[in-house]
């Protein structure tokens, strides 16, 4: 529990412990923005945090929609904010 | 092969029950960790019986007879001569399995109502908040507010007090509703413990707690707790809190997608949830499934324990015996009891404004909803939610597909069936897919 992960959001280091889900990570650092909305552009974070809502979804290692909140960070991931 | 689909106590308690009699099975499951989001700690983490969790979790991973299979979404599912076929997506590939046998334990989440402000970040469900701390170790605020109805707030506010974030509680229901339910609480003195457990960490952590009011707006940073009555209708005074967190929570509401898909028969709860009807050996409509926990109706974790056990039991054909009877039967009455002292009531509608979205997947605002029936004479909630697209984003309608319903029935004078309500619930493909995915498979579901 105690070995740290290294991952990338938008090109941002970010750095949690192993089993922590990427969200989770976000979360604790204190960024709460996770992708804007398709329409008005308003930012989304984490919602039901079970992998229910969708609403926190990002683009992780090319491929989109993966929720932030099942999603649990390796090393070198390379997550992206969903267009 | 009897596979139980879902690791969270209904599950787990099947599961045993079976590999405890001497027969193989599989247990698969959507998330990483064995659980459910009842028991979904990363060490230890203290809570009422807590540690019960750790007998079934041995059984789980020393028992030579149970393949676990974790981190797997069941997409589809369908029913042959012989048995059942599910096809999952495990680590961005697909894979099936064969089932002669099926118990469900597909367990519940939080229910959410809208109100203006709920898609900001900083507002989630109980469960997030409960997820980011038990799985995670992250405590999601500094100040946190946590509301909505029903005794799952308890443990969260204390949880989360514990960790070292600035709590409040604001429960919509009065404590006196109890009062309708004696012979439940009497039946269940174990209850009483665990609140007792609960109200002593209120009182060290000082954590204030008032009945009768619900965080009914939140904006920069602030929500606006209003009273209401037990109907949710706001009741006169309100006043401003500071939050960074806010945590709403009106219930749970069961996830029926697969037993929806495998043609298992549903019915609505006294509560208006959609359920699924099992008979008393937790037995579906369709032959050799069999139904455990929530999704037979909402009863907690206690509950979910013998019905699941119950269901093991039954899939096995061993005696279930009058002690499962009644255990079952006195969870229920308890059951029946929080539905009686927790209702939600459509007062909330009145807290919306035009601009409050309804489905936050699609974006889709009070307005926008109104429209449809007023401009565009949708005579359905299907037809409304055709005009809008509420309820088609990626959740499926998951979150708002009731509220939806209780919308257009209160507010615009349409009539929502039940079975309209069962059919909301019912999703073809159990999760978002890719094209290029299902591109790749036969008509047989196999892998071209």
């Amino acid at each position: 529990m105690s070995s740290q992960v290294n991952f990338t959001f938008d090109g941002e280091s970010f750095k949690g412990e192993h089993g922590q889900t990427v969200a989770a990570v976000f979360i604790e650092s204190g960024r709460r923005a996770f992708r804007k909305t398709r329409f008005a552009a308003e930012p989304r974070s984490i919602f039901c945090g079970i992998g229910i809502c969708f609403d926190c979804v990002v683009t992780i290692d090319g491929i989109s929609n993966q929720r932030a909140c099942l999603v649990e960070i390796r090393e070198g991931m390379k997550v992206e904010s969903a267009p | 092969m009897i596979v139980v689909i879902g690791a969270g106590p209904a599950g787990l308690a099947a599961a045993r029950e079976i590999a405890q009699a001497g027969e193989s099975l599989i247990v698969i499951d959507s998330q990483p960790r064995i659980g459910g989001q009842y028991w979904r700690h990363r060490g230890e983490v203290s809570g009422y019986k807590s540690s019960r969790s750790q007998n079934y979790f041995d059984e789980i991973f020393t028992n030579p007879l149970i393949t676990l299979i974790t981190g797997a979404y069941i997409w589809s599912a369908e029913k042959t001569d012989t048995g059942f076929i599910l096809n999952y997506l495990r680590g961005g590939s697909e894979h099936q399995i064969f089932a002669t046998r099926i118990i469900l334990a597909t367990g519940a989440y939080d229910r959410s109502l809208p109100f203006p402000g709920w898609s900001v970040p900083g507002v989630m469900t109980p469960g997030a908040a409960q997820a980011l701390l038990k799985g995670n170790g992250v405590v999601a605020g500094d100040e946190v507010i946590i509301s909505g109805t029903g005794p799952f707030l308890l443990p969260v506010a204390t949880a989360l007090a514990e960790a070292g974030a600035k709590v409040s509680v604001f429960e919509a229901q009065s404590p006196f509703r109890w009062l309708k339910s004696f012979p439940a609480l009497l039946l269940n003195p174990g209850k009483f413990i665990e609140l007792l457990y609960y109200l002593r960490k209120f009182f060290v952590y000082r954590i204030p707690l008032k009945f009768s009011y619900a965080v009914t707006r939140y904006e920069n940073g602030s929500a606006t707790v209003s009273s209401v009555s037990h109907n949710l209708n706001k009741s006169g005074t309100h006043w401003e809190v500071k939050a960074d967190v806010v945590a709403v929570g009106w219930g749970f509401q069961p996830d029926v997608t697969l037993g929806g898909i495998l043609g298992c028969q549903e019915k609505l709860d006294r509560d208006g949830t959609v359920i699924f009807k099992v008979d008393a050996h937790q037995q579906s409509s369709i032959p050799h499934i069999w139904i455990a926990g929530e999704a037979t109706g909402i009863g907690g974790a206690d509950l979910a324990l013998i019905e699941g056990e119950i269901a093991g039991r039954a899939a096995i054909k061993k005696r279930i015996g009058l002690l499962r009877r009644f255990t079952r039967f006195r969870k229920r009455l308890f059951a029946k009891a929080l539905q009686r002292s927790y209702p939600v009531s459509d007062g909330w509608q009145s807290w919306l404004d035009d601009e409050t979205l309804i489905c936050r997947c699609e974006e889709v605002t009070q307005r926008q909803i109104c429209h449809s029936v007023v401009q565009l004479a949708a005579d359905s909630a299907r037809t409304s939610k055709l005009f809008t697209r509420a309820g088609m984003g990626l959740c499926q309608g998951r979150i708002c597909a009731r509220t939806v319903n209780d919308l257009v029935s209160v507010q615009l004078g349409i009539v929502v069936s039940d079975d309209e309500r069962i059919a909301a619930h019912n999703r073809p493909i159990a999760a978002p897919l890719s094209l290029g995915l299902l591109g790749g498979l036969q008509g047989d579901g196999k892998k071209g």
